[in-house]
């Protein structure tokens, strides 16, 4: 019983992470039909980030958001000018390649800069509280609270300003969306600003609790898929609710197969993720576009 | 004016605007049977080449480009004449290193006695056949980036499982293979291979059944309204291109002698196969060939030894050639619209 309830708040608190990771991802996909293959990559140099200001200016991951949000956002934003607005409306399989060209070049780039050496960071809460026989790692618990905060902030932002109107309106009907006047390149630029910084974010409050090394990314990606078939796209308590999902079966399948489940984050994700599809081709929620090779 | 239907019209036009198709005349010879005389003379060529008195060097050169071509026209059975994008192709690479190496070595699984590498070679394309079977039925029913995705799962969760499952694979630190150095047998073993393949894709494309693979890759549901049994025609393409990636595999483990989950379970070899099929030209039988050669030389001479920033500017060139020639260099040359990219650009923007 204590070993069935620690490893459901375990996997909670593993939901949480996820949910704010897959954010990026899966509104993207939702906004411009981006499926972004560079995800865990966007996310790995947030952790490089978090980490090199730790290194150099003794500043905390979470504090060090202050910084790694606007760098990111900028970063995002000249990607989509520069890159992602030439193949946004063309067929699927160009973002694709772009997007996985693009994570292998960010991934060796990285390991070129700082070698595939795994970095940590020692922050100085790094332990555990106990709550009625439970442990709750502090970090992880603190990061929950945070995506609580984010899911809200983002969630708030497309509802009720103006600019989280256009996005959605971008995201519902493009043609419409511009005869009224939206600038959809902008408005692509400035979505992929946000989402780049909030994955990036995502991985600078990942940094205290995991090696950070060059090749990290792609798991992510994968585990970003999976969420966002069992989540919906863009949805924000979808997000929430398929970040949960995966966080919750990761950690049954780590807590009670024998020996080696702890390893296997990515073949149980997998195997969420080719079951859900095979079972229901527009994800569990529904909503999963259809792909392009359907309508053409 | 003419009454020619529409599609007809754009790709004269298409013709018209570019001044390098200068492989337009000779084109749909290329695909017949001058493409295959002309294939099998430089195989003959080929094959005389070790009797030049050439450097043990040079047939490693020799033997690694066949690899290259190998890979790239097996991507392409799957990735460009079906349609099929396999971002996960390396995992049959990495299933065909591992057999081989289990098998010969005889450990970790204690396999006694050790199998002989004509044994094991073989067993290593069974093996990567025996899994895209395995795998290809559920993921062959997903569609478009759906199934990329997917095999990519399939990759990166395979170098975790191989990591894991320490009593059969060795774990993260791999395991050593014997040390057997023979440049010539190498050489011709590999030049056989793809003579092999590259031909084999000749035939497919002739056949009914690779008119089959087109058909699913241009309309899937249309295809299976004719009566083509899709998923038996996707199954046999995704295995007959498992089957070789294994076997290359295979021989790729028993020539670099060591194998470990990071170097044979990689991403970047399957970039190199999309990158490869995708330079010379995706869904044809020339352009794969041609593109594995163009990027093994600009490796060798532009990137030099430096294996970090040789990847680096392997995602980059990706990223370049969709952006600028997305139809390949034998589509730019010669006829866009033999081109799987080429035939998908001039019918769609995004509709959407």
């Amino acid at each position: 019983m204590d070993q069935l309830s620690q490893a459901l708040v375990s996997g909670l608190l593993l939901g949480g992470f996820y949910a704010v990771m897959v954010l990026g991802f899966s509104v993207i996909w939702g906004v411009m039909g981006v499926i972004n293959l560079a995800h865990g990559e966007f996310l790995m140099i947030g952790a490089y980030m978090a980490w090199g200001l730790f290194r150099l200016f003794g500043m905390d991951p979470f504090a060090s958001l202050v910084l790694i949000l606007p760098l990111m956002f900028l970063l995002g934003y000249l990607l989509q000018i520069v890159l992602i607005n030439r193949i946004v409306e063309r067929p699927h399989l160009m973002s694709l390649l772009v997007t996985f060209g693009v994570s292998i070049a960010l991934a060796n780039l990285f390991k070129i800069l700082f070698t595939s050496d795994p970095r940590n960071v020692a922050v100085a809460y790094n332990g555990s509280l106990q709550l009625a026989g439970i442990t709750f790692p502090i970090v992880k618990t603190i990061i929950f609270g945070a995506a609580l905060v984010i899911m809200t902030g983002l969630h708030l932002f497309l509802q009720r300003t103006r600019l989280g109107k256009s996005i959605r309106a971008a995201a519902q009907n493009k043609t419409a969306a511009r005869i009224v006047g939206v600038d959809i390149n902008n408005v692509y630029a400035i979505t992929a600003g946000i989402c780049i910084a909030l994955t990036a974010a995502a991985g600078a409050m990942l940094s205290p609790t995991q090696a950070i090394f060059p090749f990290m990314g792609p798991p992510f990606t994968l585990k970003a898929v999976t969420i966002t078939a069992l989540g919906g796209l863009g949805r924000i308590p979808g997000a929430l609710m398929g970040g949960m999902v995966l966080g919750v079966t990761e950690i049954f399948v780590a807590t009670y197969v024998e020996g080696i489940g702890t390893n296997l984050g990515v073949a149980t994700s997998f195997v969420l993720l080719v079951l859900i599809l095979v079972v229901r081709p527009q994800g569990l929620m529904g909503g999963l576009r259809p792909i392009d090779a359907e309508a053409e | 004016m003419e009454t020619g239907p529409p599609p007809n019209k754009s790709e004269e036009s298409e013709k018209k605007k570019s001044p390098f198709r200068i492989l337009a005349p000779v084109h749909s010879l290329l695909a017949g049977w001058t493409g295959l005389a002309l294939w099998l003379l430089l195989l003959l060529l080929l094959a005389l080449y070790p009797y030049t008195g050439v450097s043990s060097a040079a047939l490693l050169v020799g033997s690694q480009i066949f690899v290259l071509v190998t890979l790239a026209s097996n991507w392409n059975l799957i990735g460009g004449m079906t349609g099929y994008v396999d971002f996960g192709h390396a995992v049959f690479f990495g299933i065909g290193a591992y057999i081989m190496g289990i098998l010969v070595t005889g450990s970790p699984l204690l396999i006694s006695p050790e199998w002989g590498f004509w044994q094991a070679l073989p067993a290593s394309g069974v093996a990567a056949a025996l899994f895209a079977l395995l795998v290809g039925l559920p993921t062959l029913r997903l569609k478009g980036p759906y199934f990329s995705i997917a095999m990519l799962g399939t990759l990166v969760a395979m170098r975790e499982i191989a990591r894991v499952l320490r009593p059969i694979t060795g774990g993260g630190v791999g395991f050593n293979l014997p040390p057997v150095l023979n440049r010539v047998g190498d050489y011709y073993l590999m030049l056989a291979v793809m003579g092999l393949v590259v031909s084999l894709i000749w035939w497919i494309q002739r056949s009914e059944f690779g008119q089959s693979l087109i058909a699913i890759r241009e309309d899937e549901i249309g295809a299976e309204m004719r009566g083509i049994n899709t998923t038996l025609h996707k199954i046999a393409a995704f295995m007959i291109a498992a089957f070789f990636t294994g076997i290359v595999g295979g021989f790729w483990a028993w020539q670099n002698t060591f194998i470990d989950p990071d170097i044979v379970f990689v991403e970047a070899r399957t970039v190199e196969m999309v990158m490869m099929s995708m330079l010379g030209g995706l869904g044809t039988v020339w352009g794969p060939p041609l593109g594995a050669v163009v990027i093994y030389f600009l490796q060798d001479f532009l990137w030099g030894s430096l294996f970090g920033v040789h990847l680096l500017a392997l995602g980059l060139l990706l990223v370049l050639i969709v952006l600028f020639m997305p139809e390949g260099i034998l589509g730019t040359l010669g006829d866009r619209s033999s081109t799987s990219l080429g035939r998908l650009l001039s019918r769609v923007g995004r509709s959407k």
